[in-house]
């Protein structure tokens, strides 16, 4: 008999992980691992798709997150105004490289897990809640990476309030590991050359990354991700002829705010181009 | 028992006195709709009476505690499962209370060797505009009661919920009266406290059935308020924000009441 959506479910659990309450109703498909390959079996090697630029770094107005706006599919250019910078509460970002099939899922499970916690238990998630939550996705997300489907490498970004009023930043590997990064991250095809830049900048450049401005930690991201896109080609960088610029979005103690793309252009023309 | 209608009959009615009687002291709720969303309000006893449910709906309940969880939760497992598999748009309140809850309650309430429900509750889902603004009242036995333009009655822009019948209606007639859906946040405040008032006087003295004058809602209000809390909270009618639901602390509101 097929269940309604909408049915009523008397055995509600009471708990708040919203991630089990779609499996329980079946509206999250969960992957198989598949079984080890014996030595001296073919084996199917698994190829890294995760095929454009993401960074973000601290400076002295909060978290930046930056991303181009390529999609791409081998060696095709599927779409290029593609937003990789998601929100997922009012305070939270979640960046993504990777299949964005299955991070565009991700995304939403996860905004709708730090919603479904707050109203059912009445308190908010905290921040290492948060954290930990988009980690336990990329785990059980693991089974289709083995397959060679679904490899999602993300960046999350956040303002915590308590006990210390700080912003926070973590990166992630595809199995789920979480690394809290003290200066800046970067991920996806373009990342290498995208680090570098971050630690040059950081040591040896004019001022620090956390103590840049606005206007010179845009100017910064912008400069990383031209220079990623110099040699990576599934990354957009900017696009001079069609006038299409990264997404760029600030995380800080007021919430998130997202740079007009006037704004950015201002800033490219000024000090990129 | 049920093999016989009379005695099935008897006991429906033995039932719904026993749950009139539980739910008699239960404290007034006013949601009123104004210019810029829907206020819920209530006066502090000591657990919490206005819950979040959605983006957009929000929900006051009087009854047992184990049972409002239990429908609370229904209710944000609902609309949260629908919102995350189509979209947020999609999450209606009027499908989540005529679809849903209210038959698993009467069914509940209709079995006489199961548990009802001990519990009445109101929900309310903010529109675009104050005459797209939704509100439900839902029975212990199912029964749905609405604000609005059906058949003969009138639109309202207001839902009240109490312990008693007579207690809702002088609350109905109060904000029929002197509530206006274009009110200031301010006005609507007030209306919605002196509402309250109104409904609690009229529980604590059930012979009293008239409209109290002004004077004694007054006083009313000032004695309760001393010793207890305001809780309240806001649908937000701005369509930029996604959540439109935000609780108010009591010491927010205090500064906004006419004394």
């Amino acid at each position: 008999m097929e269940r309604s959506s909408v049915a009523f479910d008397q055995n509600f659990s009471g708990a708040a992980d919203f991630p089990a309450l779609l499996r329980r109703k079946g509206l999250l498909a969960s992957a198989v691992i598949p079984p080890i390959p014996q030595a001296g079996a073919p084996q199917k090697t698994w190829q890294p798709t995760e095929a454009t630029t993401i960074l973000a770094f601290k400076f002295s107005g909060g978290v930046l997150v930056a991303g181009d706006r390529r999609a791409t599919a081998g060696n095709t250019v599927v779409y290029d105004r593609a937003d990789k910078v998601l929100e997922i509460d009012r305070h939270s970002i979640m960046a993504i490289a990777g299949v964005p099939a299955t991070a565009w899922e991700m995304a939403r499970v996860l905004e709708h897990s730090f919603q479904y916690f707050r109203r059912t238990q009445l308190q908010e998630m905290s921040v290492d809640g948060k954290v930990r939550a988009l980690s336990k996705l990329l785990r059980d997300n693991f089974g289709f990476v083995m397959q060679g489907v679904g490899v999602v490498v993300p960046i999350f970004a956040t303002y915590d309030s308590h006990p210390k009023p700080e912003t926070r930043l973590y990166f992630y590997d595809a199995m789920g590991a979480q690394f809290e990064a003290a200066d800046y991250a970067a991920t996806g095809s373009g990342s290498p050359a995208v680090r570098g830049i971050l630690y040059y900048e950081n040591n040896w450049g004019r001022k620090p990354l956390h103590k840049l401005s606005e206007d010179e930690a845009v100017s910064v991201a912008l400069r990383a991700l031209d220079t990623a896109a110099e040699s990576d080609t599934s990354t957009g960088g900017v696009d001079r002829g069609g006038k299409i610029y990264p997404i760029i979005k600030i995380v800080s103690r007021e919430g998130i705010a997202t740079l007009p793309e006037s704004k950015i252009a201002a800033v490219f023309k000024e000090t990129v181009a | 028992m049920i093999e016989e209608p009379y005695r099935w009959v008897e006991a429906i009615a033995n039932r719904r006195e026993y749950i009139e009687a539980q739910l008699a002291p239960g404290s007034p709720i006013a949601a009123v709709g104004y210019r810029d969303g829907i206020l819920f309000l209530t006066v502090g006893q000591t657990r919490q009476k206005l819950f979040e449910i959605y983006d957009r709906i929000a929900m006051g309940a009087i009854g047992h505690p184990g049972d409002i969880e239990r429908l609370r939760m229904a209710a944000i497992e609902l609309a949260s499962t629908e919102g995350f598999t189509r979209s947020a748009a999609d999450v209606s309140l009027r499908r989540l209370v005529h679809y849903s809850l209210s038959p698993v309650m009467k069914s509940a309430f209709e079995q006489v060797y199961g548990a009802p429900y001990l519990a009445r509750m109101l929900f309310a889902e903010v529109g675009e505009s104050p005459n797209e603004d939704l509100f439900l009242r839902v029975e212990y036995d199912g029964e749905i009661a609405t604000n609005g333009a059906t058949y003969a009655q009138a639109r309202q822009d207001f839902a009240v919920l109490s312990g008693t019948r007579q207690s809702r209606e002088l609350m109905e007639a109060f904000l029929k009266s002197q509530h206006a859906p274009d009110a200031s946040f301010e006005l609507a405040l007030n209306s919605a406290l002196n509402a309250w008032s109104i409904g609690h006087i009229s529980l604590k003295a059930s012979d009293a059935n008239g409209q109290p004058d002004q004077a004694a809602v007054l006083k009313h209000r000032q004695e309760q308020l001393a010793t207890s809390g305001i809780e309240a909270a806001v649908l937000e009618r701005d369509a930029s924000r996604a959540i439109r639901y935000r609780s108010l602390s009591d010491t927010e509101l205090r500064s906004l009441i006419n004394e």
